[in-house]
């Protein structure tokens, strides 16, 4: 009776263990397993001979990749500061003795319940080159209308806001835990010894928002540099692959070329990047991840 | 039995003096979030106006928002198209049924972290935060292959199943910072009165942790529901399609009746949204407090 | 308060279940009920009609039976995923369309059943035209029928072209193409009307190949001193025949036809968005049947792609349709094949093809004893049939899909500016590689 009990916590883990390992880590693993051999469309049902790195060789020799590698820094980028940037905003706004604080709140968040299928449609449908509001808009005030999606250099960015809508509330509600654990008497001591606004953002709260921060954007960053979905919905890569971001271009090597050796590679470079950039940030900000 | 802990995070909310931006004015303040608001509701408020016109008013111009001619006639068609509304059918079983197995499961699992100090405990947590690192995308194709050997391709178990590694790593951590909020010394009276773990957590924990459960169970659900790229490959027969699925598949690739898809957009926004709208307050407080523990 | 929220949730979910679950499908329990699957590629009217059709037959010929056909109708690129990952992951599925460009691919890859004895048996493939057939062959099995087929051809609206005074014979040649282009431009902007139709979908390269294919190029050619098959096919797309097809497409952009990134399968050239279109022959399944008879007033059509010069170059066009394949996977094999023969037979295939606007594979439907109702039915019929003997098909080995997207690539860098020849090098390079060279 007294082993059981010490195995207990053990025993509440089990089902969340057994569950993770079977359905993610050990497909993992057959990733790996893949991205070693030659497994196509053509081979698929066949052998799969052992190749080594060939895999690896083959992205790496292949422009589209690094293509794909300049789009994902634009894309993660411009996604992750317009994100973090209105996020902030709106947490701090939100955050003032304001009626209705609740109210916005619920509203705020309405982007993140949708799907990533009602987003991208909605967005594609809103920039549409012809019959979208956007462009009636603009050329009601005069202006020529704008080719949103068939332009290689701004589809990325109708695709950036789409994702910063999408995206938005999760930082947000992430930051407004961060300010509501913030104790208020720090300021009215900092009132009291006369800082103005200014320096009671910059000396209390950002300090305090630090851990919140980091692990903001270490989720944020990581969750844009894996996601694919409205890459794929409204645009499909184009124009000129202008939208085919890292993760894109694994998913259309496996799907429709069907080469999911070099998918599977290309997977593990995306691990090795997540790893890479939490890290990156980790020793940005100078913390250690201590655990309670 | 009071939850003192819970009441003391609440009242920060209300008479919070926080840092000020310098544009503290508050009609400012209001500008900002009536516009952010605006650009929030825009695209949904745009597409509910298109659900209820006609598939050619949809896309002529000049586009109006309140549309001439309206009509039900999109809603109608998604309706009682046989397809659609079992794929319907089953995005709700799926959804409900992931959600109870892992609130469930999350719920035993939170509670190890929070309450047990164990061998390993430190290394657990952090390859579970480590999961996150995995693009979903990546294990496709082997658990495809994994399903179809195993039978349980284009089953809703099988989609109940891997929808698990969505939600788990997400809903433990809740769960567990839920649980930490709740006093020791209530669980430790129960436990010298004779009462087992199990005991203890079915009467004590679990009742005092229902709006960390709301939330888990808010979260499993939108996760779920709104879940596409998966069961696109692993259930993509007629019968275990999901409602995503096949309005991501209604649509051609060469031409979108835009008429149909607002009104199969706005059918699948329903059940979130009235989710939400029952359990605002927890949503918000508890995807809150989640965070502050963490 | 929780607890009551939680209710109310409880009560609406099961609320909301009750309202959606009598429209959910009750399978009829009678006799022996088998369920065929299949995947076919959009649009979906043609195989309502085929299928409605076609299953009717079968049941009768099978009273002990019940026979349903579950069949998902799929955009293009998704048809072509869920027929790879249901094969590899060994899934069922009775009868799939195919392009005819996959058929290579997968039939290399091992997914599609073997059928020459069965159409031994069958014995009707001296029906067939003989480009049809064999475009369903692979090292000598027969692994798809190729069901219909279609040409592409150049249509016009007579009144605009009066409009801007242009004769329809300015159009057969690539010098008059332009120039017309530019007064239809003129001419028709302010009412908002485009002159040319320039595709820059995904199919693209289809739209190219003519032009190719008439000045004397073609896009693979067999070549000794392959690695590991001593033999075997190398891009020559980027020949000097490439390059001067592609300028033509390049002379189209300059002269201010924007590509269309879109493609509504010739219902932009019905709703007279377009004055002329290069489009295939379903482009007649757009205008309302009724319109049929007098269609020939208000549209013209030349049987042709435009060609260098008026003299002596012939012109070429894109064959294209679909094949009907069984899968390895299907686990009833003999109804499938049952199946796909009643959908091939006249008395069930016309009808979908007098809707759609579809050219038959059958020289019975062609020009036999079939045809009389075509003819009479289908503006341009006779002319439409007389382009197949013209027409290529694209190769059928196993890498084409992925040539045509290095080709397809390559005209979206010519369409954005880039030199012919540098985007059809680059091309053939990656194409070279995917061949194996």
């Amino acid at each position: 009776m007294l082993i059981l009990k010490s195995f207990e916590p053990y025993l509440f883990l089990l089902p969340s263990i057994i569950i993770l390992f079977v359905f993610l880590f050990i497909p993992l693993i057959w990733n790996v397993y893949i991205s070693l051999h030659d497994v196509s469309i053509l081979t698929i049902i066949k052998e799969w001979n052992f190749v080594g790195f060939k895999n690896f060789y083959n992205i790496f020799s292949d422009y589209n990749f690094y293509n794909s590698l300049k789009v994902t820094l634009v894309f993660v980028c411009g996604s992750v500061l317009l994100q973090f940037g209105f996020g902030l905003l709106i947490a701090l706004l939100l955050n003032q003795q304001i009626r209705a604080s609740g109210l916005f709140r619920t509203l705020f968040i309405i982007p993140w319940t949708v799907s990533t299928v009602i987003t991208g449609f909605s967005f594609k449908f809103l920039f549409d080159d012809s019959f979208g509001i956007i462009n009636y808009v603009i050329e009601k005030v005069g202006l020529e209308s704008i080719g949103w999606f068939s332009d290689p250099n701004l589809a990325i960015w109708i695709v950036i806001v789409a994702n910063t809508w999408y995206g938005a509330p999760f930082t947000i509600l992430f930051l407004t835990a961060g300010l509501l654990s913030i104790n208020p008497t720090l300021y009215e001591a900092a009132i009291i010894d006369g800082a103005t606004k200014f320096r009671r953002f910059f000396y209390i709260t950002l300090p305090l928002l630090k851990s919140f921060i980091l692990t903001n954007l270490i989720l944020v960053t990581v969750w844009t540099i894996n996601f694919f979905d409205l890459q794929l919905i409204m645009t499909n890569g184009g124009p000129l692959s202008s939208t085919t971001t890292l993760s894109l271009y694994m998913y259309k090597q496996a799907f429709e070329f069907g080469y999911f050796s070099e998918g599977a590679a290309v997977g593990i470079l995306l691990i090795i990047m997540n790893i890479a950039v939490a890290l990156v940030y980790l020793k940005l900000f100078d913390v250690r991840n201590k655990k309670t | 039995m009071e939850n003192g802990y819970i009441m003391k995070k609440k009242r920060t909310s209300s008479v919070f003096v926080s840092s000020k931006w310098f544009f503290a004015e508050k009609p400012v303040i209001y500008i900002l979030l009536f516009t952010y608001l605006f650009l929030t509701l825009l695209p949904l408020v745009w597409v509910l106006s298109t659900s209820f016109k006609s598939n050619e008013e949809a896309i002529s111009l000049p586009p109006q928002f309140i549309p001439t001619n309206p009509t039900f006639d999109n809603y109608l068609f998604v309706l009682t198209e046989p397809h659609i509304m079992h794929s319907l059918f089953n995005s709700f079983l799926v959804s409900i049924g992931s959600t109870i197995l892992s609130v469930a499961i999350s719920a035993l699992g939170g509670y190890a972290f929070a309450r047990f100090h164990f061998k390993g405990k430190n290394i657990l947590l952090s390859v579970i935060l480590g999961l996150f690192m995995i693009p979903v995308l990546i294990n496709i194709i082997p658990l495809y292959i994994m399903f179809s050997q195993i039978g349980l391709l284009n089953s809703l178990i099988g989609l109940i199943l891997t929808f698990q590694i969505l939600i788990i790593p997400l809903n433990i951590f809740l769960l567990k910072s839920y649980f930490e909020t709740i006093p020791r010394e209530l669980e430790e009276a129960a436990l010298i009165d004779g009462c087992s773990t199990l005991g203890v957590l079915r009467r004590i924990t679990i009742p005092l942790s229902m709006p960390g459960f709301a939330i888990a169970a808010v979260l499993a659900f939108r996760f779920s529901w709104n879940e596409f790229i998966l069961p696109i490959v692993l259930a993509n027969k007629p019968d275990s399609i999901v409602f995503q699925v096949a309005l991501y598949e209604f649509v051609s690739l060469y031409s979108i009746e835009w008429g149909y898809l607002t009104a199969g957009i706005n059918i699948a926004i329903i059940p979130i949204l009235v989710l939400m709208l029952i359990f605002q307050k927890q949503m918000i407080s508890g995807l809150t407090l989640g965070a502050i523990r963490h | 308060m929780a607890k009551l929220k939680i209710l109310i949730t409880v009560s609406f979910a099961i609320l909301f279940l009750f309202f959606i679950s009598p429209m959910k499908l009750i399978p009829i329990i009678a006799q022996e009920e088998i369920t065929l699957t299949a995947i076919f590629a959009e649009p979906k009217e043609r195989w309502d009609v085929l299928l409605e059709n076609a299953t009717k037959i079968l049941n009768e010929r099978h009273p002990d039976k019940t026979i349903k056909i579950d069949y998902r109708v799929l955009p293009y690129s998704d048809t072509r995923t869920q027929i790879l990952t249901a094969m590899a992951g060994k899934t069922p599925i009775d009868l799939i369309s195919l392009d005819q460009i996959w058929l290579g691919e997968f039939a290399e890859a091992g997914f599609l059943s073997d059928l020459t004895s069965n159409t031994q048996k069958w014995n009707k493939s001296s029906d067939w035209y003989v480009q049809n057939w064999e475009g369903g062959l692979y090292n000598d099995q027969v692994k798809g029928i190729w069901a219909w087929t279609d040409v592409r051809a150049l249509w016009y609206w007579k009144d605009l072209l009066d409009k801007a005074e242009i004769n329809p014979d300015e159009l057969e040649n690539w010098d008059g193409y332009i120039s017309a282009s530019n007064k239809l431009n003129q001419f028709l902007q302010k009412d908002g009307i485009q002159g040319m139709h320039l595709v820059g979908a995904a199919h693209s390269p289809d739209m190219w190949y003519p032009y190719l294919w008439m000045i004397g190029g073609e896009i693979l050619e067999k070549r000794d001193g392959h690695p590991t098959k001593q033999n075997y096919w190398y891009p020559t797309y980027n020949s000097d025949f490439g390059v001067r097809a592609l300028q033509f497409l390049k002379d189209q952009v300059d002269a201010g036809t924007k590509p269309q990134i879109n493609h509504y399968w010739g219902q932009e050239f019905a709703d007279k968005k377009f004055a002329i279109m290069l489009e295939g022959s379903w482009l007649l399944g757009q205008f309302d049947k009724n319109e049929w008879d007098t269609l020939k007033e208000k549209i013209g059509m030349i049987p042709m792609f435009p060609v260098p010069n008026s003299s002596n170059t012939n012109t070429s066009t894109l064959m294209g349709g679909w094949l009907l394949s069984i899968p390895e996977t299907s686990q009833n094999k003999d109804l499938s094949w049952e199946l796909l023969t009643i959908m091939v037979e006249p008395n069930v295939l016309i009808p979908m093809l007098l809707q759609q606007g579809y050219l038959p594979t059958q020289k019975s439907i062609g020009e036999g004893e079939y045809s009389a109702k075509l003819k009479s039915t289908i503006p341009y019929y006779e002319e439409l049939v007389s382009l197949i003997s013209l027409g290529k098909g694209r190769p059928n080995i196993p890498e084409y899909p992925i040539v045509a997207e290095h080709i397809r690539n390559a005209i979206e860098q010519v369409y954005n500016g880039m030199d012919p020849k540098q985007a059809l090098d680059e091309a053939s390079k990656q194409s070279a590689k995917a061949l194996g060279w």
